[in-house]
Order: C-alpha cells, then structure tokens, then sequence
C-alpha cells in the first residue's frame, strides 16, 4: 500500500529540506539503487539553485559586495530561514534585508541591510504598475493657492528611502557604465529616491526634505503641508528645484483638487 | 517565428519593461502562456491566489494557449520552486484532474497539461505516464502538451519505453510539443534546456508527428541561450520535420 499523497509530498519535501533525512523517503521510490540518494540530490541542487538565481535577480548589487560564492551560500541559509511561499519566485526575496541584517556572518557589513533594502525596493519598482507623469503644463496652469492646496498621487514605483549608510552611492557605483567610484566614507547617511520614468528603474540620490515632502504626499497630505515637513528637516530645501526633478522622473502622476481647512497631519 | 511562448510567472507584475514587451508582441504573434508555478498536483500548499495571478494574466494577454505541467511543488507552509514527479496513482489522478477542472473553470478555458522528466519514480503506480496523461484528459477535458525530450528523459533515467509511451498517447488530446537539449550525467539525465535537441529526440519527435500529426511545436532553450544563428537553426530542424510529416501524413486525427 502506498503512502497518502500528502504524507509522501512531506516526506519528500523533508528529503529536499534535510539531506540527513533523505533516507526515509528511499523506500518509497522505484527501483532505488546505489543513486537514489544522488538524485534526491539533483532536486536539492534545484531548490538550491532557484532561490540563488532569485536573490542573484533582485540582488545583483549585494551579489557584487559579496560574491558569486558567498551568494550561492547565503541563498541556502536564507531560503531556510524563509521558506519560499510563492510559485512566484520574483517574490523570494522580500526579507532577504532583514534577514542579512541579522544573519551571523553578514551582521558586521551594517551597510549591506541597507543596500539590499534598496534593491528590493528597485525590484518592485521594475514590476509597478505603469503610470505616467503629470505634464509641466498641466502644473503650470494652476494658480500658487491651487497648487498648494492640491494632493497628489505618486507612481506607482516610486519608493523613498534612507540609511545611515551612501546606499544611492553604492548602488550608482556598480551600475554598468557607471561614473561614480564607490564611496570611501561608509558612515555616510544618505536618502535615495527609487523612480521610474519610463520603462528603467533609476536611483537618485535624495535629501533629507526631498524624502520628508514625497512620503507627506504619498501619505495623501497637500503640497502646502509636504513642503512644510521639508523645510522643517532641510531648511535649504528648494521647492521649486524639486517639483521641476518630480515633473522629469514622473513621481507625480495625478493631481486633486485641495479642500479648504485640511489639518496638516504628520505623514 | 510563428508564434511565441513565455512563462506565465514572470509577467505577474502589474506593470513595467517586461510586461510591456509581452504585450507589443502579443500584437504581432500567438502568445501561449506556460506555468511552471501552479504546482497542480501538490496535495497540500496548492495556491488559489497564485492561479488567480494566472487568470488576471490571460485576460490581459489573451493567449493561443494556456499551460501547466503534471507535477507537484508544495507542501504546507513551503513551496520547492521545481516540477516535481507525482506518483501515477488514482490518487493523484483524482486530485489532478480536480485542480485541472478549477483551473479551466477559472480560466474559461482549457488548458493543456506537460509530462514532466523525473529523476526518481515512486512504487505503487496504478497507471504509467501515458495512461494517467490520457486519464487526465479524458476526465478533465484538458488538452496534453507532450514534451518529447521528457519522455526520452525519463526512459534514460526509468528504462521505460519511450515510442511505446508516445504510441500508447491517445491521439485527440495532443495540442502541443515541446523538444529540448538535455544533460547527460552519471547520476541521471537531465532536462536542462541548454544544448540542442540530441539525435534519438528527433527521432522520437518524427514519430510523434506521424501520430499526432503537425502539432505546434516549441524548443525550450532557456538555460545558456546561445547565438541566434544556432537557435534559428535548430527551430529550421524542427521546421523540416514538421513540413515532411504535413506532407506524408495520411490519416487525420
């Protein structure tokens, strides 16, 4: 008699979690011989291999830092911690940051957290759904008031962040054809801004009251207010400069119309 | 080119570079969608979500066709990411045609279902390959893809007779075939979808024509993809075969 199918499929998945338990499942298989066991094998290496080519896809910056090796290792331990949850590998990765964040050997590279929340951040952005950018004519028209009263809706692959760590510069350095050396100065803080003007994920280096203003109005706060919170954590902070850079890279794609008495809430 | 196929999977975003491609050429070519993470025969950690995914997918793109493999891939809490082999049991069957029915009830549509190549099979079989393929369709009314590197695959690593499983596929339900390169190691032969198709896999692919008539048919060459001239070669391959057996083809199916 036969196993039921799911105690077999737990078996099984037990063979390919646990090369040590790989044994109990040999005698459910046909004409077992001296490779049985290196079979079991081959499906172990896929598994292996699919979280690797996964993490190395969404990846590729940490991959760099760390090397084809160290990845293929990391893959294994991560894909352990995390079990995959998705036939959509695509979504392996979302807590690979974390996970590196904590993870003994990588816990002393404080940066590379950071770096690989970046990417996962680019990730997500490359699959957004389409949107495009609000014309400078359509922002031209609206009398100063209008403007600040107005809400916007950012795109959909837009994303905002910050690190006590050069993310933007690290991730800029090991783009193809790219300019910049990498940073000497690893205790940099930096903000960087994940767009998507066309069909390309770009990375730009950000401020402090660039972030604050964005993650008011992806809050749904007015211009008047994400302004405000930019000036408060950059007074420098040059609104004119930056709703010229929103219009180039699409980041605001819809505009509604302000109401009069909003309360300027905190984003 | 005469028509295009891609894995359903990797256009689930809502959006982007890739997604937009598929839809430009969608305009100009056949699009048949090809699953490789449904993971049909998985008994427990089978994913609703995941074929809602599928079917926002064929609405969007309208596909020729729509496919997925016989195999399994998760258990409860954990998904192996692989096409892993089912045993041929009723059991399985049931289950598979089951899920097959959902699919194509969710889809509005049939699908067609792959043999998968195995590394390992399982003892207490109650049909071969060929019989629960044919079973499968008959029940759930779901077409076959046959991939005929597959079965050669798996007569290498299972002994089992190869022309005899593709003479023994019931005729009507055949939609589709794939060919393929394959790896042969000391451990086992292995579908890896990076070389060209090896010579007996020919052979098997003219006898499957003769049966099946001229099926559309697709190279998988998606591991170390090489030049376009050797990839325009091999598809001048299958094309020969596939004309010669239009022409010498005497009863239809």
């Amino acid at each position: 008699m036969s196993l039921p199918l799911e105690r077999l499929q737990a078996k099984f998945a037990e063979a390919l979690t646990d090369p040590l338990r790989a044994q109990e499942i040999t005698a459910d298989i046909a004409g077992r011989d001296a490779r049985t066991l290196d079979r079991l094998a081959l499906y172990r290496g896929n598994v292996h291999a699919a979280w690797e080519k996964a993490l190395a896809n969404a990846y590729p910056v940490v991959r760099a830092l760390v090397g084809e090796d160290f990845l293929g290792g990391l893959a294994r331990a991560y894909g352990r911690a995390h079990p995959s949850t998705s036939g959509d590998l695509n979504r392996f990765g979302a807590h690979f940051a974390d996970f590196v964040r904590d993870f003994e050997h990588t816990r002393a590279l404080s940066y590379l957290g950071d770096v690989a929340a970046l990417e996962w951040a680019v990730h997500r952005a490359c699959y957004a759904a389409d949107s495009f950018g609000l014309t400078r004519d359509r922002i031209a028209v609206l009398p100063p008031a209008d403007l600040l009263a107005a809400r916007f809706e950012l795109h959909p692959a837009c994303a905002c962040l910050e690190s006590p760590f050069p993310v933007a510069s690290i991730w800029l350095a090991h783009q193809p054809n790219a300019t910049l050396a990498l940073p000497d100065d690893l205790a940099r803080r930096e903000f960087a801004l994940v767009v998507r003007p066309g069909w390309r994920v770009e990375v730009l280096a950000s401020s402090a009251g660039e972030i604050a203003a964005l993650k008011h109005l992806q809050a749904g706060a007015d211009m008047e207010c994400a302004i405000g919170a930019a000036l408060e954590v950059e007074p420098q902070f040059n609104f004119a400069r930056a709703l010229v850079r929103w219009l180039d890279h699409a980041i605001l794609v819809d505009l509604h119309n302000g109401v009069l008495g909003t309360v300027c809430g905190s984003a | 080119m005469d028509w295009l196929e891609a894995h359903s999977e990797n256009y689930f975003g809502q959006g982007g570079y890739d997604l937009n491609v598929l839809m430009r050429l969608r305009e100009r070519y056949p699009i048949s969608l090809h699953g490789v993470g449904l993971a049909l025969g998985s008994a427990e950690g089978y994913s609703g979500e995941h074929l809602d995914q599928v079917a926002q997918l064929v609405r969007r793109v309208e596909p020729c066709l729509v496919s997925e493999h016989l195999c399994w891939g998760a258990v409860a809490g954990q998904v192996l990411n692989d096409l892993l082999p089912l045993p041929m049991t009723n059991a399985a069957l049931d289950l598979m045609c089951s899920r097959v029915s959902q699919m194509q009830e969710v889809l509005q549509r049939r699908v067609l279902v792959e043999n998968v190549s195995s590394y390992v099979r399982f003892t207490g079989d109650d049909h071969d390959e060929a019989g629960f393929l044919n079973e499968l369709a008959a029940r759930s009314g779901c077409g076959i893809l046959l991939d005929v590197n597959n079965f050669y695959v798996n007569q290498c690593n299972h002994g089992v007779d190869a022309v005899a499983q593709i003479d023994a596929i019931a005729c009507e339900h055949v939609c589709e075939i794939h060919l393929a390169g394959h790896l042969v190691t000391d451990v086992a032969v292995i579908d890896h979808h990076g070389a060209r198709v090896a010579e007996a896999v020919w052979l098997l692919y003219e006898r499957a024509l003769q049966r099946f008539g001229r099926v559309p048919t697709l190279i998988e060459w998606d591991t170390d993809v090489p030049e376009l001239d050797i990839l325009i070669d091999e598809s001048a391959r299958a094309r020969r075969r596939h004309k010669a057996a239009g022409e010498h083809r005497v009863v239809a199916a």
